[in-house]
């Protein structure tokens, strides 16, 4: 193949009768990619899934997979792909040992080729101790591991997972991301979660959807400095200070970090040391500690801890699928509502919201890009 | 392998991994049993060497039963357990999985149907010979017989692919395939008094009854044929069709 593009997805829009469910939703993964797909329950990733994996259609846009569209040639696009489908539907009156078998007959496997890849597979998701059991007496974890198993049977050159961690226990996700990073390092791979610490672990690169759009598309670092905030942690001794000064009040101390050039939203954060803990917010692209530092020293006092934090993940996706949760619980109902028809980009149109959320997708169009 | 000659493979197979096919096998066999020896007199009383009772009663144990039973969860089970997602998005095209679930039942069907060859070998060929059976009726009965298998299959899987569970899909394939078998008796009664007009013509014409009595008497009628066959190719089409549905959905 020419292009090192392994998905390709550009303007993907799905309507469910009145709802629109995913909205002109673009994008490319790259060979050897693993592309993590974030956003909240009911955003689209599963309907994006479903579409890349022929199972529905589009209701406009086009996608193409391994070169091959979606639509004109789905047998070529499943053949490449690796698929596995939220909460592993299997066959549950099959033997796990069948049920593989099933999956590579119908994918053309023969015997020894077969053979060579259920040695493969079984060590990988550890099935080799439920080979002969029915998938029907299996706990969720396996029947997941049996699912990874079956998308895996072929040998992929794409693996798309539906979030494939859901249903494991601590150690069994811990397993499965490490083998989806080592798989990953020649294959393309996208992987749905609302988990981020996994995203965190086994992707380079994240897509966040909210509402059926792509919010934010890039490499998480850019997407973590994606809210223009830099966030700082600051610990002050409470008890003691130099010769001549008096130790600070909580107060006394906050006033002061909030005179900083650039600090905003000064906040306490609670500790049970007797030290004072303060956070603050401030502007991307700058380094307040220095400044921090020398007012501590001015003032005599004793700093015990300053940590400059690129915003977390977490925040960033809170932040930028804010406005889900708002409808989710009745609020802002008028602001969305006349959103259905037109198409202009700051859709998160929340009151009481900062102009986080419109910076945020000014950003991702250039994050795009990069 | 094909594709669809693997789900059908599945599909049949399937059937025996849950005690259901056992007990409709057992029932069915049991019913037609009953029906063949004792009802109206039974074949004791006909006191004629010929298996036609069978033709005639094997066709309504198939209906009311056997396919409702054995076609309800082929696509409405899949839908609800998400199955059929993992099952399209493999490398099978549609009609794969509709060809691959409609003969993974007829499988089953036919298989019940051929166990009733037990009736006419047994009684009068081996070990039992209790007089000169004619094999021409007992073959056209038996292509008869397939041929309903096949449609009624049909109906069952289209109906399947449209319901949204299996109890669902079992009622009204039920109640389909016993309106079709009964429009026969529906003509009569209507146009008993010589006068019902064109629409109990119709009923006959669609009944499963009429087209099957022929083959029972031995009379291949292409008509015949070429009806259950235009039933099995619509129904399997209107099934496909239903399945892609999900696309636009």
């Amino acid at each position: 193949m020419a292009t090192d593009v392994m998905i390709e997805a550009s303007g993907l829009t799905k309507r469910f009768g009145g709802v629109r469910a995913l909205d002109k939703v673009s994008f490319e993964v790259r060979r050897g990619e693993v592309v993590g797909f974030l956003g909240p329950n009911g955003a689209g990733k599963s309907t994006t899934m479903r579409i890349l994996t022929c199972f529905i259609s589009p209701t406009t846009g086009s996608a193409k997979v391994s070169g091959h569209d979606v639509f004109d040639s789905p047998l070529e696009v499943r053949r490449a792909i690796g698929y596995l489908p939220q909460r592993a539907p299997l066959y549950t009156d099959m033997s796990v040992y069948d049920y593989l078998r099933f999956v590579a007959e119908i994918r053309g496997l023969d015997e020894s080729a077969f053979k060579s890849r259920l040695k493969k597979v079984v060590e990988v998701c550890g099935l080799a101790q439920s080979l002969g059991k029915d998938i029907g007496t299996l706990s969720h974890g396996y029947r997941q591991r049996v699912g990874l198993g079956q998308a895996l049977i072929h040998d992929p050159p794409i693996l798309i997972l539906d979030e494939p961690t859901s249903d494991l226990d601590p150690n069994e996700k811990a397993e499965v991301l490490r083998y989806i990073k080592q798989i990953g390092k020649d294959r393309t791979i996208l992987l749905s979660t609302h988990n981020l610490a996994e995203v965190e672990e086994a992707c380079a690169r994240a897509i966040i959807v909210s509402k059926g759009r792509v919010v934010a598309d890039g490499a998480l670092d850019d997407i973590r400095g994606k809210t223009g905030r830099v966030r700082y942690v600051v610990a002050i001794d409470e008890k003691r200070a130099e010769a001549g000064n008096s130790a600070p009040s909580a107060e006394a101390a906050r006033t002061a970090l909030e005179r900083i050039d650039g600090a905003r939203s000064v906040k306490e954060l609670p500790t049970d040391e007797s030290l004072h803990k303060f956070e603050l917010i401030g502007p991307q692209n700058s380094d307040l500690r220095a400044d921090i530092f020398r007012l501590v020293v001015a003032k005599g006092w004793t700093l015990l801890e300053l940590r400059r934090d690129a915003q977390s993940l977490d925040a960033v996706f809170r932040d930028l699928t804010r406005g889900d949760e708002k409808l989710d619980r009745g609020a802002g109902w008028k602001a969305s509502e006349p959103e259905d028809d037109e198409d202009d980009d700051d859709s998160t149109s929340d009151e009481d919201d900062d102009d986080d959320s419109d910076e945020a997708s000014d950003n991702h169009s250039s994050a795009r890009k990069a | 392998m094909s594709p669809m000659l693997t789900i059908a493979k599945r599909e049949f197979r399937s059937n025996f991994d849950s005690p259901l096919a056992y007990v409709v096998i057992c029932l069915s066999f049991f019913a037609l049993g009953l029906m063949f020896f004792m009802l109206q007199g039974g074949f004791w009383q006909a006191d004629r060497s010929s298996v036609e009772r069978l033709f005639e009663y094997a066709p309504m144990g198939l209906s009311f039963l056997v396919v409702p039973v054995v076609t309800m969860r082929l696509v409405a089970e899949e839908r609800r357990s998400g199955t059929l997602e993992m099952l399209i998005t493999l490398p099978v095209s549609d009609s794969d999985v509709v060809l691959g679930k409609f003969f993974g039942a007829l499988g089953l069907v036919l298989v019940l149907v051929l166990a009733t060859l037990l009736y006419p070998f047994g009684m009068f060929k081996w070990p039992w010979v209790l007089g000169p059976l004619d094999m021409g009726p007992v073959a056209s009965g038996y292509l008869g017989l397939i041929l309903f298998s096949a449609a009624a299959t049909s109906i069952g899987l289209l109906v399947s692919s449209l319901a949204e569970s299996q109890a669902v899909a079992f009622f009204i394939t039920f109640f389909v395939l016993a309106a079709l078998w009964f429009f026969d008796n529906a003509a009569q009664y209507l146009s008993a008094g010589g006068n019902g007009g064109w629409f109990p013509t119709v009923l006959l014409y669609m009944s499963f009854q009429t087209r099957l009595s022929g083959f029972w008497r031995g009379l291949v009628d292409t008509r015949d044929i070429l009806f259950f066959v235009s039933v099995t190719l619509l129904c399997l089409l209107v099934a496909f069709r239903a399945l892609e549905r999900r696309k636009w959905a």
